[in-house]
């Protein structure tokens, strides 16, 4: 008795491309996640290109031209200009490297933090479970804005420190997150066959947990790449945050308050921005949702 | 049930003492020296040195936090270095601006989330639906202060009917009463002109901040009626012919009430400690402007204390949900 591979059905694909293109096709059916995804492209090609592309660079850096102040949007300047006769256009565009680039590392510090805690926490239970939620327990019950805005106006503006600031309040939820991922795989028999075959936890946690459970944390961190940006503008919005002149939607938002409602453009397009960016982040972080965890689908 | 709320009670007194170290600390190990700010910029090193002494700045961290404990549960909750007044007296009045705007929002979210829900799950994919699924996505991405923003450009500037900022005109006298909040201190009054004067003042503030949690709500509300409806108990009332208004609001309703409850009680926390936003847009003169400014000179102890104010708040708030789901869910019973 012999069989022959070739009666076997022929791939054209490998299975770990076909993974990929089910996942595509999952994430196309939703078109506000595509629309998401759009965006969210758009908005880290101006961050990274936005100096090069805009049509008044030298406003970015903090030059002014008082002789055009307040002027209408129109086909010379098309988001108008503000009180210092600066184009309002060049600095919302530039403005998205500081709004993406914090969201990005705040999010990423939170999940750092949060998961080592959550993973420590979580793989050897007992006490030091104990001390360790309870503490995240507790920061959760803070205020996060106005611990964030306190902490940032301790350390001095700038943009390292509010991004510390920030994800001093964010790490708990990822601890809680991962935490949870831990103990549910923690009992599986293949964590089992890995301390059999003596792996130490370092190992069993970083090689055969984490990859396991990094689906729920990308879904979790997407959602709220969308927050962290709102955030960011937030701080920005009452003064705390990134001082001009480095264009920050939400510092520019706040700014402009002082000019409303006549020259209403100089804030609504800043606002504007900070809306579309949470938006697209949303809709991404939904999309995500749908393809890596079928079961929460609404 | 009483059992339980003491029980519940007595847990919050060690959260509290956790609370009190956890921000404290916080506070405390932070750089920046509110003494030499307080004290102004041509202050000599001895008048820094004696305002240190003031406060009691100069001891050690653990002899710092233990008079700040006692004080506490006196009452005595520490005075601001900048204004020198009673921290708890300045929270005491600022706190029901805050809590009015809070519980007005909440109101509207509320009354209009619950039912837009429903609807939107009743009616699955019809116009309800798609109103309240557009604007579940555009009001969570939406910035409060920017749709105060915009709400200050429209309602005022254009159509000039409601007031810019501010929660009641200074040449007015506010109204007086037992609760702090205007709206219901006239009422108790029957003071009709100023009602109608809070009421217009509280609008905008309290529908900027009404939509997040409309939205949240409504999102929640129609998920957890899908979800209802197509349990078994559904069908066998309808099998025996009992009509589905009844249906819905007897049995549905109140069966999706629970998950929504946790929201609700989530959210209360959330806006309290983001009222900030709010308030700067508005001149509302309530917690977050008077945090801000604390904030802005590191003046720690009214720093401390709205945290406090509000981390308390907020479980005491999650008590009440968790009691609220033994009168939605009978089957959740506490003992």
């Amino acid at each position: 008795m012999t069989t022959t591979p070739a009666t076997l059905p022929k791939r054209d694909q490998s299975a770990r491309l076909e993974n990929w293109s089910r996942a595509f096709y999952r994430f196309r059916q939703s078109w506000l996640s595509v629309v998401g995804l759009a965006i969210v492209a758009a908005l880290v090609f101006i961050a990274l290109f936005a100096p090069f592309i805009v049509p008044h660079p030298e406003h970015v850096a903090g030059g002014t031209n008082t002789a055009a102040r307040f002027i209408r949007p129109g086909a010379e300047y098309w988001f108008g200009t503000n009180a210092l006769g600066q184009d309002v256009f060049s600095l919302v565009l530039v403005g998205s490297q500081v709004s993406l680039f914090s969201g990005l590392a705040v999010v990423f510090i939170a999940i750092l933090v949060g998961g080592v805690i959550g993973a420590i926490a979580g793989y050897f239970g007992g006490w030091i479970d104990e001390i360790l939620m309870r503490i995240t327990d507790l920061l959760l019950t803070i205020p996060s804005l106005i611990l964030a805005m306190a902490v940032a106006a301790a350390l001095g503006t700038g943009v390292t420190n509010m991004i510390i600031a920030i994800a001093i309040t964010w790490w708990p939820a990822y601890a809680r997150l991962v935490r949870g991922e831990v103990i549910g795989k923690k009992e599986e028999q293949f964590i089992t066959a890995a301390k059999a075959l003596g792996a130490g936890w370092p190992r069993i946690l970083g090689r055969h947990i984490l990859p396991n459970i990094m689906s729920p944390i990308i879904v979790k961190a997407s959602l709220d790449m969308g927050f962290a940006v709102l955030t960011v503008a937030s701080l920005g919005f009452v003064g705390i945050g990134v001082k001009a002149p480095t264009p920050e939607w939400g510092t520019l938002l706040s700014v402009a308050r002082a000019d409303m409602p006549d020259y209403w453009w100089t804030a609504v397009f800043p606002g504007c921005a900070i809306f579309l960016a949470v938006l697209a982040f949303n809709l991404l972080g939904d999309g995500l949702r749908d393809v890596m965890d079928p079961k929460a689908r609404r | 049930m009483i059992l339980y709320t003491l029980r519940r009670l007595v847990l919050l007194i060690p959260m509290l003492i956790g609370l009190t170290m956890i921000v404290f600390a916080i506070a405390r190990l932070l750089p920046g020296d509110p003494v030499a700010l307080a004290a102004g910029p041509n202050a000599t090193p001895d008048v820094i040195e004696s305002v240190r002494q003031e406060f009691g700045l100069d001891k050690s961290l653990p002899l710092q936090y233990w008079a700040y404990v006692t004080g506490l549960v006196q009452g005595d909750w520490g005075v601001s270095i900048f204004t020198r007044r009673p921290v708890f007296e300045d929270i005491m009045t600022f706190l029901p601006a805050t809590l009015e705007l809070v519980a007005a929002a909440m109101l509207i979210a509320i009354v209009l989330g619950i039912p837009l829900g429903l609807a939107a799950a009743v009616y699955r994919n019809g116009f309800v639906d798609y109103l309240t699924r557009t604007v579940a996505l555009g009001g969570i991405a939406m910035p409060r202060f920017f749709l105060g923003l915009l709400l200050q450009l429209m309602f005022v500037s254009w159509l000039d009917i409601l007031p810019l900022s501010g929660r009641f005109p200074l040449i007015e006298i506010p109204p007086e009463g037992p609760t702090g909040f205007y709206t219901i201190d006239s009422i108790l009054a029957g003071d009709w002109y100023s009602l109608t004067i809070a009421l217009q003042h509280l609008a905008l503030p309290a529908f900027a901040m009404s939509l997040s949690p409309l939205a949240t709500i409504m999102r929640m509300m129609r998920a957890s009626t899908i979800e209802v409806l197509q349990q078994d108990f559904v069908m066998t009332e309808r099998a025996l012919g009992i009509s589905n208004t009844k249906i819905l609001f007897k049995y549905v309703l109140k069966n999706a009430m629970t998950s929504t409850l946790t929201v609700i009680g989530l959210y209360v926390s959330w806006l309290l400690g983001g009222t900030v936003l709010v308030e700067t847009v508005f001149d509302w003169p309530g917690l977050g402007l008077y945090a801000t400014q604390a904030i802005l000179s590191q003046d720690f102890m009214p720093v401390i204390g709205v945290t406090l104010v509000i981390a308390m708040i907020y479980l005491v708030t999650m008590l009440i949900v968790d009691l609220l789901y033994g009168v939605f869910n009978p089957r959740v019973r506490y003992t």
